[in-house]
This record gives structure tokens, C-alpha cells and sequence, in this order.
């Protein structure tokens, strides 16, 4: 077998496959040049193949602002994106969960297709650098062959669902979220009501109000665990939270009910999605977020809409089918729990015991969390870890929205032992969760966006720190610290007790890359309050800041007083003083190297910085569905190269119905997949009332659909697969100027 | 056997640990992008330093990277084809190691004396599990063939192993020339001048 397709044929659920396959017919056609680039962008960032910084063909290399002439010459991926620029792949782990089957095979494709590193993300996703897009299609069917799907890991859809890393296992929950966040997960994805969103949509659980796991109050969509006595029975729901989220304009999400059964869940999440997708902003997509609509309409409003959409959600026996199965995500140990007994313990491990470990609520069981450095980790760690999972603690992994591993369900007996061999590989970190732990978005490094370089300051800090962390106040080693590289705060810097953003100010004719310091923000009470920005030092001072703040807070906080208050209490005038003197910006003959980035040694510029691709595109449904009937199409057409005339007839007949699902779904967006269904919508909507009439053939390209409907083939020779081809073709042409007909614009 | 696998890694590993440190070869990597110092259209430089072990810094190009490496525990320059790979497999390797080689000579002249190759023994890694599992059963089978073209690469005996045991690794070799020295500039001198067609 010569190929990853043939290889893993029997092992891809089929509905992953066809995505994929698609999605690799979608590459070759937009190499041909029959697909528009912005569609195929939209395509490929649903697919989590994001663009990377310097793909546009330009990098300043520190004198001069270089061409980058990619072989593949002017074939673009997406507006300006060029085809052979390494890009990112960002690989959707729900609520964080992998087994070491899954570490193993994304320890594979960062060895084979990325720069040999998992990065973890601050959302519990995998991303990896470097990728080309031509590579995709098999990293992606290697995932899907081992349950891991890429499907809207980006783009404007439902991105990944978080769950706090200790739901299962932590003393504070209401009861595991883990089983729910899995739900909606398999639930929305490719969901047909999350298709046409203006804007990315984020889900998060929760399973305490008191604690930060989960982060609800930031996101477009809070579950938070709660429990209610419904005639007498203790019934499990949530309280809903709608319209938080971070970036340029931090809103705290707001109640849209305060209880919801678990019954209730997932019909609530389906008509929160259409209402987005029905009355949110597609044109201006800096306010296309759901929390803009929530703030235009006001929440009661908001909630009336939802209700009203809930009336006409249709019946879906999966809505609550999975309250069955929720009993089959009980965790499978590796050992039996055990206390900690007599082992002499090793070197550094009271340390490490005091800030990474945790004890579960099943007792002689801890979880533990790796202090994974800026969130990286190499491929050989991954198989290394996946080996010692396999042997401490089955398949209990997750990943941390603070960038760590966590392997849960360690017996406390094995503590000694798995921190010896976590030490051999280089993960045996103390400090999690303390200072040291930062967070960081990719910045500079490999984001478009980026401004000045989050990671390069996260890894001087860390370094610092690391040397002095013995020597520390607790009061000092207990904050968080996270960095973002621009305003867009993937690396939620809003939520730290110090933060810091990326940007720049001007110095003589120099630019020098600068961080904003946002201050007191709340990781507790699930992201309860953001920070206060506060002035913006040359990043090359931050060190120093950070001394500078950390120092004062020590000396003068008061009993017990916590950062987020001893902040609120100096003020943003006193504070901004203190800052003073390091906001002063030298000279370029003075201090060169404050022209320079943490980690790059380049002269700074911001010639760099490109259009993100945070957004998406802003394509309309219609043009997202019609691409799906082309590459059917494509597919009929291979079919026909290699003589496999049955499978033209399928794929050209299939091409057709999705073709004419497309144009139904603009009039009528329920139609489901049945095909039936869609030919008979079809013919009354557009058929009939002769829309779809073309001015000289009428109703010919309709009439090749309800042919080959009613009357499917008994034998499939060459000859008909010619002809079923080249009428496919003109049936999909057929539907894409009646649309233009009926609706205007394709492509905004 | 002449597949060639989708990437292909050559890795020479440096006689000591030496003064410089790793984040000192950031700016030798941006300057070779200034400068275009070693083959290929040169794109970024990444630094992973702060990952034990891993491919430390990174001089990012089209058609394969170049790492200042800690893997394996060993310092050394790393140079991964990624594109753009001759047809035939003896083309390949003979390719990316004229390119490993090269680069390498490079980076000694940025600290003579202190950065110092290793060039009589070489990691060889096939990035490819889909054409090259790492089973003994393969590399049975492919000893005398590699062992053939390594040798004509090196211009005499090598003694030739499995860099990994573990089957999940990828496939590697360790490549050790039998000969008492060898001298990175003559054997680049000789590399270059066997023809290679690239795709
Ligand atoms: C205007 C463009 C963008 C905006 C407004 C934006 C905003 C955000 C926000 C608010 C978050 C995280 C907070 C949360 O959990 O909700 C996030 C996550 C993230 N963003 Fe961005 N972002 C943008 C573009 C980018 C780009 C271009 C990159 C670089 C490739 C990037 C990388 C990330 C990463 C790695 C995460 C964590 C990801 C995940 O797994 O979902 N973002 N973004
Ligand atoms: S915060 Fe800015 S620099 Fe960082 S990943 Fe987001 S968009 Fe890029």
C-alpha cells in the first residue's frame, strides 16, 4: 500500500474521510485555479490550516525587506497567502483529552511534516509549525484514524470545547463536565446550523463557579456545572453564560439562564447558533463576535430570541441520546490507587510535590502537571510521555489551557518514580502553575499579526525566574503571568495578575517593540475580572518592571492583601509613576538593543506584520456548500480517470444534490441530508417556480438531477459516466447563476 | 530499494560541547539569511532552546531546515531535506549530506576552534513511516544497499546501525566511517562534484 489513504482506509470513520477527501480535492482544484482563493481559504482554515507569519513573500531580514520567492511562484492558498509558505495546523483536542495513542501519532506528524515540536495552545489545542499545505490531507487522515479531527479548528465556527483539566477528579466540582463538553463537541461539529457564522465561536465548561479552570465568563458560549431539585430529584444542568470573550474589546459574558437540564443542553446550544448565525454581523468582522449582538440586542432580547428559536429547532434524537452513553466515559486507571509510602524520595521532588501535584478526590490518586516550557514539547517527549503514561496512568492525559501536560490518575505511591522518569526527559519542571509557569501566544515567531515577540519575552522571563524561584516570596511565585504578541490576547493576558501585550513606539526613525502591562486581572471566580492597562515599557525593560512591581507588592501589600486588590488600592495614577522611569525610550545610538526583539537579533521593524487570518473569510454559506458539490465533482472526474465508472455515477450524483442543497439552504436551512428531501425541496422551491429556469435551456440542467433521482442506473458503463459527468457539470453551472440570480453577490 | 521518503535528515554531532551558546547562533542564522550563506531560499529563523533536547535553533527554508540540535542528547547541526528530493534514493542521501556537510563547515567558521565537527560519523533519518517503518525485518533488507551508497558517499568502509530501537521512532542509521580521520573540506570538495538532479 503506497499511500496513507489506502493504508488507513478501514480505520477513518467514513464521515471524517470524506471531509478529508474533499478538502484534498479542494487543494487540487485551487491549483488549477477552479476554485476562488477566498473560499478555499475559508475551506482551509475550517479545516485548522491557518496561514503563518512571512507568507505573503515578504520578511524584513533585519536590513532590508527580502522577497521570498516560493517556488510555487503566484498559486495563492488564500488572499496574499502564497501556496508554499509554511503555515500552522492546529489539531482540536476537545477539553483537552488524549490518550497515548493520540500523543503518539501527533509526536509522529510533528517528527514528519512540522519542526519535530507540539505546541500546546492556551485553548487545550495542538498546533504545529511549519506545515505545508500540500502535507495536510495525510497528517489530517493520520488523526482521523485515531479519532482526532482538524475539523473547525479555525475559521468562523465552533473552535474547540474546553473543560477544566481537573473535571473528573477535582474536590470543588458540581459533577464531571467532561462527558457534556464531549457531547456538544460530537454534536456541533460540522453541525449544518454552525455553518454560517460571521465570526469564530468559542464553548467552554466549567465545573465551579469559585475556581478558573474553566474560564466561562470569557467565552461566546459558559456552560457552568450546577445541580437543582426538580420534584424532588437532584437533576444536573447548567447555567448558561453567553456573549464573553477576550481580544481588542473584553466583555464578560452575561446570563442567558440560569439553569438548563441536561436535556436542555444541547437543544439551548443549537438555537443560540442560529440566532448568531441568522442576526449576527458577517460584514464588519471586528464586531461579529456574539457578545457585539448580545450588547446590541441586550440580553432579554437576546434570550427572547433564543427562545423563540428553540420553537423551531428541530427534533434530533441526539440532543439527549448521549445522556445514555454517559456512564461509558468512566476513567480506566493503569494502577490501583495507593498512598504514598516510605520511598526515599528524590532530589527536588518536595519542591516539585508542593506546586505540581494534585490529590484527586478518589483517594490515593493524584494528577500531575508538567511544567511544559512556552508549551512546547519535542516529538520524542511526546512518545517518551506516552510511553510513561501507558504505564502510570492509562490513558489520562489532557492538555492545560495554562500550556502544560497533566497526566491524571497517578497512584500517590508512583509519585517518586514518575517524577524520577519525568525528570529524564526533561518535563520534571517544579513551579506549575507558579510564576515561572507563563503563558504565551505564538507572537512574532509565527503569527501574521504579531507585534512584538510574546514568546521570546516568556522564555527570558522564565529563565530568569527559574534561577531565583527558591528565593521568592509565595506571595510572588503564586501570580500568573501571561503575554500576548498583539491586542488580539490569544495568550489571555487580560486574565493574569500581570500582563502584557505586544506593541510599538516610535524612537528617532526607529521603531522599538514595546509591551503593554495590563494589571490585576482574574484567573479566579472563572476569568471574573480583566486587568487594567496601565502604560506601555520597551520590551527590553520588562524584566526590570516585572522586579520593579513584584518587589513593591511584597513590601507594601497588607495582610493577606491579594494583587488583584493591592493593584485596585495603589491605583492606575501611582502605579503608571512607578512605570515611569522605564518608559523612557533611548536612543538608538544609546541602546541598540532596544531595537532589537527578546530572541531575535534583527533590527526591529513592524514591516512584517500581515493580515491575520483570525477572522476567516467572510464567505457566504452558499459559496462554502457549492465548493462541496465541486469537489464531489473532481472526485467523479479521478473516478473517471481510473475507470471506476460506478464510483463516477455516485460522486457525480451526489455532486448534484449538494448543488441543489446549496441553493435550497439559502430559502431553507433545515433540509437535512436526506436526498430525497433535498430533490424534492428542490423541485418545489426552485423547479417549479421555475427560478432555477435557465433564459434559452429552461428547466434541461434541473431535469439531469431528477433523471438520474428517479431513475438510478442498473449497469454503469463509460459511456454513461461521460455523459453523467459533463451533466453534472452543467447542472452545478446551472445552480451557480440562478444563485447569482436569486440572491445577488456570491462571495462579500 | 530506491524509495525515497518524504524528508530526509542528516545530523553530524559536534566533538564537544562548545563555548558558544545556543542563543549566540541566532544571529549566525539570521545573517545567513542576509548573507544566504548555505543552500536554498532561506525563510526564518525559530528558537526552541528552552525544550531539553530538542532541535534548538532553526534556520528555516523552503526545501529543508537547518537545526543547531540537542537531540539525542548530542549537539550538532541537523539538516532535514523537506522538498524537492532527487528520484533516487543514492541521489538523496548524497544530497542532503553534501548540504549537512556544507553547512556545517559554515558554522565552524563562525567559532574556530570552539565549534568542531565531528564529519567520520553521521545520524541518517528517513521521515517517512508510511514508506519506512522502524522494524529490524527493514532494515534487514535495506542494510547492503545503504551500506553500499553511504560508503561511496564517505569513499571507504562504513560500519552502518539502527540509531533507535523503539518502533514508534523514526527509521535512522548511524553511519561510522572506518577510517582513522576524516576531513570535512576534502570530502565536501569530493561530494560536489557527482552530478545530482533534483525533481
Ligand atoms: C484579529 C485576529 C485575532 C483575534 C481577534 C484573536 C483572538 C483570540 C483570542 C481572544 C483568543 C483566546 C482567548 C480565548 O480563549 O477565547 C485566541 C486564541 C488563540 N489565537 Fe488568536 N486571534 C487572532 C488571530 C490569531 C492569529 C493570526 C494567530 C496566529 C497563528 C492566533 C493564535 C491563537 C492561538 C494559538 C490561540 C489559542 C488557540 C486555540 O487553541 O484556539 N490568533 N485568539
Ligand atoms: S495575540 Fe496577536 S500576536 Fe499573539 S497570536 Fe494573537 S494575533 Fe498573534
Amino acid at each position: 500500500m503506497n499511500t496513507w489513504k489506502e493504508q488507513l482506509a478501514d480505520q477513518i470513520p467514513a464521515e471524517m474521510g470524506v471531509l478529508i477527501d474533499t478538502f484534498e480535492a479542494q487543494i487540487e482544484l485551487r491549483k488549477q485555479g477552479k476554485l476562488d482563493e477566498k473560499v478555499f481559504a475559508e475551506q482551509r482554515l475550517r479545516k485548522g490550516a491557518y496561514g503563518q507569519r512571512y507568507d505573503n513573500g515578504q520578511r524584513h531580514d533585519g536590513v532590508r525587506t527580502r522577497e521570498l520567492s516560493y517556488p510555487s511562484g503566484e498559486l495563492v492558498k488564500g488572499p496574499d497567502t502564497l501556496w508554499d509558505a509554511p503555515g500552522m495546523q492546529r489539531i482540536k483536542i476537545p477539553y483537552g483529552g488524549l490518550t497515548a495513542e493520540q500523543l503518539e501519532v501527533l509526536s509522529e506528524l510533528a517528527d514528519e511534516y512540522a519542526d519535530g515540536i507540539l505546541h500546546i495552545t492556551t485553548r487545550q489545542d495542538i498546533q504545529l509549525h511549519y506545515v505545508h499545505i500540500d502535507d495536510t490531507p495525510d497528517l489530517m487522515r493520520r488523526l482521523a484514524a485515531v479519532g482526532i479531527t482538524t475539523q473547525e479548528a479555525c475559521g468562523n465556527s465552533v473552535r474547540n470545547i474546553t473543560a477544566c483539566t481537573l473535571a473528573g477528579v477535582c474536590h470543588d466540582e458540581v459533577f464531571d463536565v467532561s462527558p457534556y463538553a464531549d457531547a456538544m463537541m460530537r454534536f456541533l461539529l460540522d453541525h449544518d446550523d454552525v455553518q454560517d457564522f460571521g465570526r469564530k465561536f468559542k464553548v467552554a465548561f466549567s465545573g465551579c463557579a469559585g475556581h478558573a479552570c474553566g474560564l466561562v465568563k470569557m467565552h461566546d458560549l459558559g456552560l457552568l456545572a450546577q445541580t437543582r431539585e426538580i420534584d424532588g430529584e437532584t437533576k444536573r444542568g447548567f447555567t448558561v453564560f453567553v456573549g464573553g470573550g477576550l481580544g481588542t474589546v473584553p466583555q464578560q459574558a452575561k446570563v442567558l439562564a440560569d439553569f438548563a437540564t441536561e436535556e436542555q443542553l444541547l437543544p439551548l446550544a443549537q438555537a443560540v447558533s442560529r440566532v448568531f448565525a441568522r442576526l449576527g454581523e458577517k460584514k464588519n468582522r471586528n464586531r461579529a463576535r456574539i457578545k457585539f449582538l448580545v450588547s446590541k440586542l441586550g440580553i432579554d432580547e437576546f434570550r427572547r430570541e433564543v427562545q423563540e428559536e428553540l420553537k423551531t429547532v428541530p427534533h434530533d434524537d441526539r440532543h439527549t441520546a448521549y445522556l445514555d452513553t454517559l456512564g461509558d466515559f468512566a476513567y480506566k486507571p493503569a494502577k490501583a490507587g495507593m498512598a504514598l509510602n516510605g520511598t526515599p524520595l528524590p532530589d527536588g521532588f518536595s519542591d516539585w510535590y508542593r506546586t505540581n501535584v494534585y490529590h484527586q478526590t478518589q483517594s490515593g490518586y493524584s494528577t500531575i502537571t508538567l511544567n511544559t516550557p512556552l508549551g512546547d514539547f519535542t516529538a520524542m517527549q511526546g512518545f517518551q510521555l506516552a510511553e510513561i503514561a501507558r504505564r502510570y496512568v492509562g490513558d489520562n492525559i489532557r492538555l492545560s489551557v495554562e500550556q502544560n501536560v497533566v497526566l491524571r490518575w497517578v497512584a500517590d505511591a508512583d509519585l517518586p518514580a514518575i517524577y524520577r522518569e519525568l525528570c529524564e526527559i526533561g518535563l520534571g519542571d517544579a513551579g506549575a502553575g507558579t510564576i515561572v509557569d507563563i503563558t504565551a501566544c505564538p507572537g512574532t515567531d509565527t503569527c501574521k499579526l504579531g507585534i512584538a515577540s510574546s514568546r521570546g519575552l516568556t522564555a527570558e522571563l522564565r529563565t530568569r525566574l527559574i534561577e531565583r524561584i527558591n528565593l521568592l516570596p509565595d506571595a510572588v511565585r503564586e501570580l500568573k503571568i501571561k503575554v500576548s504578541g498583539c491586542f488580539n490576547s490569544c495568550g489571555q493576558h487580560h486574565v493574569a495578575d500581570i500582563g502584557f501585550f505586544g506593541n510599538s513606539r516610535r524612537s528617532g526613525n526607529h521603531k522599538m517593540p514595546h509591551f503593554q502591562v495590563v494589571l490585576g486581572g482574574q484567573w479566579q471566580e472563572n476569568a471574573g475580572s480583566y486587568g487594567l492597562a496601565v502604560g506601555a515599557v520597551p520590551a527590553k525593560h520588562i524584566p526590570e518592571v516585572l522586579e520593579a512591581l513584584t518587589n513593591r507588592y511584597v513590601a507594601e501589600r497588607g495582610n493577606d492583601e491579594n494583587f488583584q486588590t493591592w493593584v485596585k488600592n495603589l491605583g492606575r495614577k501611582e502605579i503608571k509613576a512607578m512605570l515611569q522611569p522605564y518608559m523612557k525610550l533611548p536612543s538608538f545610538d544609546d541602546k541598540p538593543g532596544f531595537f532589537s526583539d527578546w530572541g531575535d537579533s534583527r533590527v526591529y521593524t513592524i514591516d512584517d506584520i500581515g493580515v491575520g487570518e483570525c477572522a476567516g473569510e467572510v464567505v457566504s454559506l452558499f459559496s462554502l456548500e457549492i465548493a462541496r458539490a465541486e469537489s464531489a465533482h473532481f472526485e467523479a472526474l479521478l473516478a473517471l480517470d481510473e475507470g471506476n465508472y460506478p464510483l463516477v455515477d455516485q460522486q457525480a450524483y451526489k455532486a448534484m444534490v449538494l448543488a441543489a442543497r446549496a441553493l435550497v439552504r439559502t430559502k431553507y436551512l433545515d433540509v437535512g441530508d436526506d436526498y430525497g428531501n433535498i430533490v424534492n425541496e428542490f423541485r418545489s422551491r426552485f423547479y417549479e417556480t421555475e427560478l432555477v429556469y435557465d433564459r434559452f435551456a429552461k428547466g434541461k440542467f434541473a431535469r439531469y438531477l431528477f433523471k438520474r433521482h428517479d431513475q438510478p442506473p442498473t449497469q454503469v458503463g463509460e459511456d454513461y459516466a461521460h455523459q453523467l459527468i459533463d451533466e453534472t457539470q452543467l447542472f452545478i453551472e446551472n445552480i451557480h447563476s440562478a444563485e447569482q440570480r436569486i440572491n445577488g453577490v456570491i462571495v462579500s | 530499494m530506491t524509495i525515497v521518503p518524504n524528508r530526509l535528515g542528516v545530523k553530524f554531532n559536534l566533538k564537544r560541547e562548545p563555548a558558544i551558546a545556543a542563543a549566540d547562533i541566532v544571529p549566525i542564522f539570521q545573517r545567513w539569511i542576509q548573507e544566504h550563506t548555505v543552500d536554498g531560499m532561506l525563510i526564518d529563523v525559530i528558537d526552541y532552546k528552552h525544550v531539553p533536547e530538542g532541535p534548538g535553533v532553526i534556520l528555516i527554508a523552503d526545501e529543508g531546515d537547518y537545526a543547531y540540535d540537542f537531540s539525542d542528547g548530542q549537539v550538532g547541526l541537523h539538516y532535514i531535506r523537506k522538498r524537492n528530493l532527487p528520484g533516487i534514493l543514492s541521489d538523496a542521501l548524497l544530497l542532503a549530506f553534501r548540504i549537512a556537510l556544507g553547512a556545517a563547515l559554515c558554522l565552524e567558521d563562525e567559532a574556530p576552534g570552539d565549534i568542531e565537527f565531528d564529519f567520520s560519523s553521521a545520524k541518517i533519518s528517513f521521515l517517512d513511516r508510511q514508506r519506512y517503518r522502524n522494524d529490524p525485518s527493514l532494515y534487514a533488507a535495506l542494510q547492503d544497499d545503504l551500506s553500499a551508497i553511504l560508503a561511496e558517499i564517505y569513499g571507504c568502509e562504513i560500519a552502518l546501525e539502527r540509531a533507535y530501537d523503539d518502533p514508534r521512532l523514526n527509521f535512522a542509521l548511524r553511519v561510522s566511517a572506518q577510517s582513522s580521520s576524516v576531513d570535512g573540506h576534502k570530502l565536501l570538495a569530493r561530494l560536489s562534484e557527482r552530478p545530482v538532479s533534483v525533481q
